[in-house]
């Protein structure tokens, strides 16, 4: 079963009385548990479809099914749990509320989720544990490295036990050890049975996945599988 | 719900010095609205005790009618019916009149030796002291003897004695009012000045007899004070004496009274509409104050959002509604504006308990008003915390996120 089914998306914005359109026409369909790249040259609208496939926008036209739920005609609360309860994000700028604690930043999407764990404080712990960060429990981000930042915000994502990792250009702001690092952390999550989609534009990158999707002008160029052989070499 | 409540605190909380200065606004200006009603309370209490001070449950009737001119009760014209018959009468026909006592006065110089000073010459009857609550300092007031004989003895006020007497003793020294001599039998107690803002010390008192028939000659009065039984008893008192004068007087039914009643109640109904216009005045600053306070929350509000709207984007991306959004940012602000009321409570409380015990001020906390004041506050925190709030919910996650 698709666990994302997108057909015929297009999204526009509207900017001081011009439309411009980001996506045009985008179907797109991707199965539990799959690891799937999404690769294009900036501004090809990659960072739209991440925006609508975290359920962060919605289409203009088209139709987007998310386990098995039409999503883009939600209202803003259905859609935040939607958001809340089914995709984890890791982001680029990793996003990660200054001032506060690892673990506080880890159990931010706990405070809006609707039915939240009793043990929350046990679970956050553990996913920080399993990110190598037990002994930075109680750090801020400013007083945190880089990688460090980006595996909280890895255990961030996973609090709610999402289907779905959404990682925008996660090694963008690593240096290459940690950039390794938190690939290995995704293959990991895959063999755990979530399903990650990685919007990269750096070809190696995407070449962790096992499908590799182009996106160019708006519009789907191509659609790919990766052989195990090139999978394997990226590692 | 409370998560969001611990967000804004926490929010608040980092921001101390921010947080401080967008409440300084409500702060100030529940405090000095706190500060003027006890100080227009204070007020209030100092003119009803002048009234009180008086006498008690008094009614004077005053000869001729009395009009307001330049914010003072005058009398207007020169009337001559008035009499101390009217004044026997009211005592004798009326059950609710505990005592009268006509009163006639007129500004004259009294000399004591070498010394003269202009004072109030008055005459009166034995009640007048009860009546109007004037008090013996020294020495005693005039018997009903006295009044019978025409006797030249005199009761003196404050003012007179400094003016006349200096540090000296007047108790049985001699004063002369126009070429005739008083014995000084008596020293009133200080009282102050009237409603009119008129000394009330400065007078010689001297029965009416003597004054009527020794200084002016002649048989009307200009004043009759009247005492009623009871306070419940003023305004029945007041209508009899009414009916009582007119018929004396005997006045047909399209002529005007031709004289004036005014009783310790009316007295405190005017100044009570002085009072009310100055309320209007405090509670017009109060808004300008909070309205000013309100565009200060507003400001930092509008900064805060701006300051923070990284964090909305992450917040949203994680889960969060507009209506939490929405919400964090209301208490945010309800916060701020119950930090500020409660702040200004303080501050207002703590002026006015300074104020009434080093200051020579007469100060009246107002319950009421420290109530109402801090619902405002919680009012103008939501209601200039809603729209930076709206405008909050309203980001575009995406465009929050990439924000730099």
């Amino acid at each position: 079963m698709n666990l994302i089914e997108m057909n015929s998306i297009c999204k526009s914005y509207r900017n001081i009385g011009f439309e411009t359109q980001v996506l045009k026409d985008v179907t797109l369909h991707i199965k539990e548990g799959d690891y799937v790249s999404i690769i294009g040259p900036s501004g090809a609208g990659k960072s739209t479809l991440m925006a609508i496939m975290g359920c962060l926008a919605q289409p203009t036209k088209g139709e987007y099914i998310l386990d098995g739920e039409e999503v883009g005609k939600l209202n803003d609360r259905k859609l935040s749990r939607v958001r809340n309860e089914k995709i984890g994000f890791v982001f680029q700028a990793f996003h990660l509320l200054p001032g506060v604690t690892a673990l506080e930043n880890v159990t931010l999407p706990l405070v809006y989720a609707k039915n939240p764990p009793r043990n929350i404080k046990e679970r956050a712990k553990e996913l920080l544990a399993k990110v190598g960060l037990e002994h930075r429990l109680h750090h801020t981000p400013g007083q945190l490295s880089g990688g460090e930042q980006q595996r909280v915000t890895i255990a961030r994502s996973l609090i709610n036990d999402p289907r779905i990792i959404l990682a925008d250009e996660p090694t963008g702001n690593l240096d290459s050890k940690n950039g390794i690092e938190t690939m290995k952390t995704f293959d990991n999550l895959i063999k755990e049975g979530k399903t990650i989609i990685l919007i990269t534009h750096d070809q190696e990158v995407a070449q962790h996945a096992g499908r590799i999707i182009s996106i160019r002008d708006g519009q789907i160029a191509s659609d790919s599988k990766v052989s195990h052989e090139e999978q394997n070499r990226s590692l | 719900m409370f998560s969001s409540l611990g967000i804004a605190i926490k929010a608040l909380f980092s921001h101390k010095m921010r947080t401080f200065l967008a409440s300084l606004g409500i702060l100030i200006g529940i405090a000095s609205v706190i500060v003027m009603v006890a100080i227009g309370k204070g007020s209030q209490k100092e003119v009803m005790d002048v009234i009180a001070g008086m006498g008690e449950n008094l009614i004077t009737v005053n000869a001729g009618e009395m009009k307001r001119r330049g914010g003072r009760l005058r009398l207007t014209g020169n009337v001559t019916t008035l009499t101390v018959r009217d004044a026997n009468r009211i005592m004798e026909e009326i059950g609710e009149v505990e005592s009268v006592a006509p009163f006639e006065e007129k500004r004259m110089t009294a000399k004591f030796g070498n010394a003269s000073a202009e004072t109030s010459i008055a005459g009166s009857t034995f009640d007048f002291h009860s009546i109007r609550s004037y008090h013996l300092k020294s020495g005693e007031f005039f018997s009903e003897r006295d009044e019978k004989t025409a006797n030249r003895v005199a009761i003196i006020g404050m003012t007179a004695v400094k003016n006349l007497f200096g540090e000296e003793d007047p108790l049985g020294q001699v004063i002369k009012v126009h070429f005739i001599p008083f014995q000084i039998i008596g020293v009133f107690e200080p009282k102050g000045v009237d409603t009119n803002g008129l000394d009330q010390d400065d007078l010689v008192l001297i029965p009416l007899s003597t004054y009527l028939r020794r200084i002016v000659n002649q048989t009307f009065v200009t004043r009759i004070f009247v005492k009623a039984s009871s306070r419940e008893n003023i305004a029945k008192a007041s209508e009899k004496i009414r009916e009582l004068l007119r018929e004396n007087h005997k006045l047909t039914d399209d002529r005007n009274d031709d004289f004036t009643l005014i009783s310790q109640l009316d007295l405190e109904e005017l100044k009570k509409e002085t009072t009310e216009m100055f309320t209007k005045l405090i509670v017009g600053v109060a808004g300008i104050s909070l309205l000013v306070g309100g565009i200060g929350i507003l400001a930092v509000m509008l900064i805060s959002v701006k300051e923070r709207t990284r964090e909305i984007g992450i917040r949203r991306a994680v889960g969060a509604t507009r209506r939490d959004i929405v919400r964090q940012f209301l208490y945010e602000s309800l916060i701020i504006g119950f930090l500020g009321g409660g702040m200004g409570v303080a501050l207002g409380v703590g002026l006015t308990l300074g104020l009434t015990l080093w200051g020579e001020w007469t100060l009246i906390l107002d319950s009421n008003s420290i109530w109402t004041a801090s619902w405002a506050c919680a009012g103008i925190g939501v209601l200039f915390g809603v729209f930076p709030a709206i405008k909050a919910s309203k980001l575009d996650p995406m465009e929050a996120l990439t924000t730099e």
